[in-house]
């Protein structure tokens, strides 16, 4: 503990020292940042830590337990893998934004209040978008401006319901809320939109696969399980998150089955997979909140390794949809390798890492006698091994042949995707090791024949399903198209919102203006000229319009041309009446507004 | 220098002959299948 410090502490420093930095110095630093972190992570001891007094309050930076310990482990070993892939990345922005990027969600992990978690938060969101702008296309920049708003929005809400919680209770220790009243509800939907709900996960979708290269691989493993992360500290075991889960393993199946961008499928695939951990949040038992820390874990590696391994096809060939790549299994057999044992891993294969994980939360959803979420992650699990296990590789490296013959991709991202390669099978084989890490003691076995037959059962069938569908031609074809999922209702509600501001609000906007910088003017102009004259002809008009007679209105024509000099006959009952009235008014409205309301 | 390829607009998988009637025998029998174990398993 001596020796430590705080875990964001290391790579929020090393983004500053990296802008210096070319050549070997910087892939020095690079790849050495990761093992201090790690190394100061395993120095660490149990409690808080890093604490820093402000305005009566306590900044927590370092609450040390296992549940962060298990997210901080992974997320350093992720930066290691994800670092050297983009080891040849000649962009000294880039490599800021990742490690500024990889420092907050470590920040946030390991934050034991909500005002650190809240700044940590929207320093990760900067990080992220940066990613997707640095690929500079238009696309892109559009994506990446989308992306910020979004997670502006859901920094606004997790403000709002911060503000609340700490107006309430007085305590801004971020821990345990559970669901109950608004501020608990802003702080839900504020962690809902980073993990990609159902209906707010446009973002992921839309920006992920716009990104770069290597920005996709770091964008794969911190936002979601930040929030992942976030539930599984303040709202284990809240009914609703099952449900939410459940619909998130099942929806980006299909969107994922008919999508060209190979990118933009692992993009689905990662929803689903993330919907597997709220599922396991949401029941909340030990059992189900180990599972989602290990489903976390498995899925930081694998899912890494099909974006690198699609990262090393977009970055030889420069094509990444379906209908353009194919046959590439002939001069890149080992990035191959790589995105089948990826694919092996995400399918929950035996020997494979989810295997050992996904099924912690299977199996808790059967402790729990819930028989229709059980079915449903299920029937999850045959479609992730359908659009990530078979579709992902059988287009990219098999299918047709796309004539194109790019050669294997450099070696540190040979090296990157081997590292995480091994990891994923590492984790399947000896799952005892990831067991020993996760936040409760673990007493399951995944390796009985029931589990291993039943397992088996599911993907040979998948597989046959998806041999058949294709020699049948039932299967979808792959189109160059956009699939419009929930974000229809963001463009549309985007044209809406600027034909709203365009027009009404413009309109009224405008006679505003007209009426604050003209007429307002003129009127006072006028009205400064004979105050006592002004007063009666207004209360003239309010008179006359009663009475409603011809030589009155000559008379107010009369004194229209008069003014502004005064009137040479008497003011009427009725016009002196009005004044008194008016001024009564506005002695009242005054009093109303400036004693009454003052003193309550 | 290599003759780029025309690249395709629609990827379609056409049927190859006599594997509609598999798969429609299959989609059946697993149907079936996964009726009678539903129904087990709830006796």
């Amino acid at each position: 503990m001596s020796f430590s410090v705080p875990p964001a502490a290391l790579f929020i420093a090393g983004a500053f020292l990296v802008v210096f930095l070319r050549g070997m110095p910087r892939s020095f630093l690079l790849l050495v940042l990761p093992v201090l972190s790690l190394l100061n992570l395993l120095s660490i001891s149990d409690g808080i830590h890093w604490i820093i007094h402000f305005m009566d309050y306590k900044l927590i930076f370092g609450r040390v337990d296992r549940l962060s310990l298990a997210f901080g482990y992974i997320f350093t070993m992720i930066s290691f893998i994800a670092n050297l892939y983009a080891l040849r990345v000649d962009n000294n922005p880039e490599h800021t934004a990742a490690l500024l990027y990889t420092g907050s969600s470590l920040g946030v992990v390991f934050a034991g209040d909500f005002l650190t978690l809240l700044i940590f938060w929207e320093i990760m969101s900067i990080g992220a978008a940066y990613f997707i702008w640095a690929r500079r296309t238009t696309a892109s920049y559009a994506a990446g401006m989308r992306y910020l708003l979004v997670h502006i929005f859901g920094g606004f809400c997790l403000l709002c319901g911060i503000l609340m919680h700490v107006h309430n209770t007085g305590s801004i220790e971020f821990g345990y809320l559970g669901l109950g009243g608004l501020a608990s509800l802003l702080i839900f939907i504020g962690f809902g939109i980073n993990c990609a709900w159902p209906g707010l996960h446009t973002w992921l979708t839309d920006a992920y696969p716009e990104a770069t290269i290597t920005g996709t691989v770091f964008l794969s493993a911190f936002t979601t399980k930040c929030a992942v992360y976030a539930l599984a500290r303040s709202f284990p075991g809240t009914e609703i998150l099952i449900w939410i889960g459940a619909i998130m393993t099942l929806f980006p199946i299909f969107f994922a089955v008919i999508e060209n961008d190979l990118r933009r499928v692992l993009s689905y695939s990662l929803i689903n997979q993330v919907g597997f951990m709220v599922v396991g949040i949401g029941i909340g038992t030990h059992l189900a909140l180990n599972g989602a820390t290990a489903h976390a874990i498995a899925d930081i590696i694998f899912k890494a390794l099909l974006f690198m391994a699609m990262g090393a096809v977009l970055h030889q060939t420069g094509k990444i949809n379906a209908t353009e790549v194919g046959g590439l299994h002939r001069t890149m057999p080992i990035t191959c390798t790589f995105c089948m044992v990826g694919a092996a891993s995400i399918s929950a294969f035996p020997l494979f890492s989810a295997f050992a994980t996904k099924s912690l939360i299977i199996e808790a959803v059967a402790a729990g006698h819930m028989p229709i979420i059980w079915f449903i992650l299920i029937f999850a699990s045959a479609g992730v091994f359908h659009h990530a296990g078979i579709k992902i590789p059988f287009f990219t490296f098999f299918a047709r042949d796309s004539g194109l013959r790019p050669k294997e991709p450099p070696l540190n991202m040979m090296a990157a995707m081997g590292i995480a390669a091994f990891l994923c099978v590492f984790i399947g084989v000896c799952p005892g090791f990831l067991y020993s890490i996760l936040p409760y003691p673990v007493d399951y076995q995944p390796y009985t024949p029931c589990h291993i037959v039943a397992q088996l059962q599911l993907l040979f069938f998948s597989a046959l399903a998806f041999t058949l569908l294709i020699l049948a031609g039932i299967y979808p074809p792959e189109m160059r198209a956009i699939n419009l999922d929930a974000d229809w209702f963001l463009r549309k509600g985007a044209n809406v919102l600027v034909w709203f501001i365009t027009k009404p609000v413009s309109a009224v906007v405008a006679k505003i203006n007209d009426a604050v910088t003209d007429a307002l003017p003129k009127f006072l102009l006028w009205f400064g000229k004979n105050p006592p004259a002004a007063l009666k002809i207004g209360a003239d008009i309010i008179v006359y319009n009663f009475t409603d007679r011809a030589e009155d209105r000559q008379r107010l024509e009369k004194e229209k041309i008069i003014y502004p000099r005064d009137l040479l006959y008497p003011w009427s009952i009725g016009a002196a009446v009005s004044s008194v009235l008016i001024f009564l008014l506005i002695y009242l409205l005054v009093y109303f507004l400036y004693y009454k309301t003052g003193a309550a | 220098m290599e003759k780029e390829r025309e690249e395709l607009m629609e990827l379609k998988h056409e049927a190859v002959p006599g594997f509609p009637t598999v798969f429609g025998i299959t989609f059946s029998v697993g149907v079936l299948y996964l009726i009678l174990i539903l129904y087990l398993s709830l006796k």
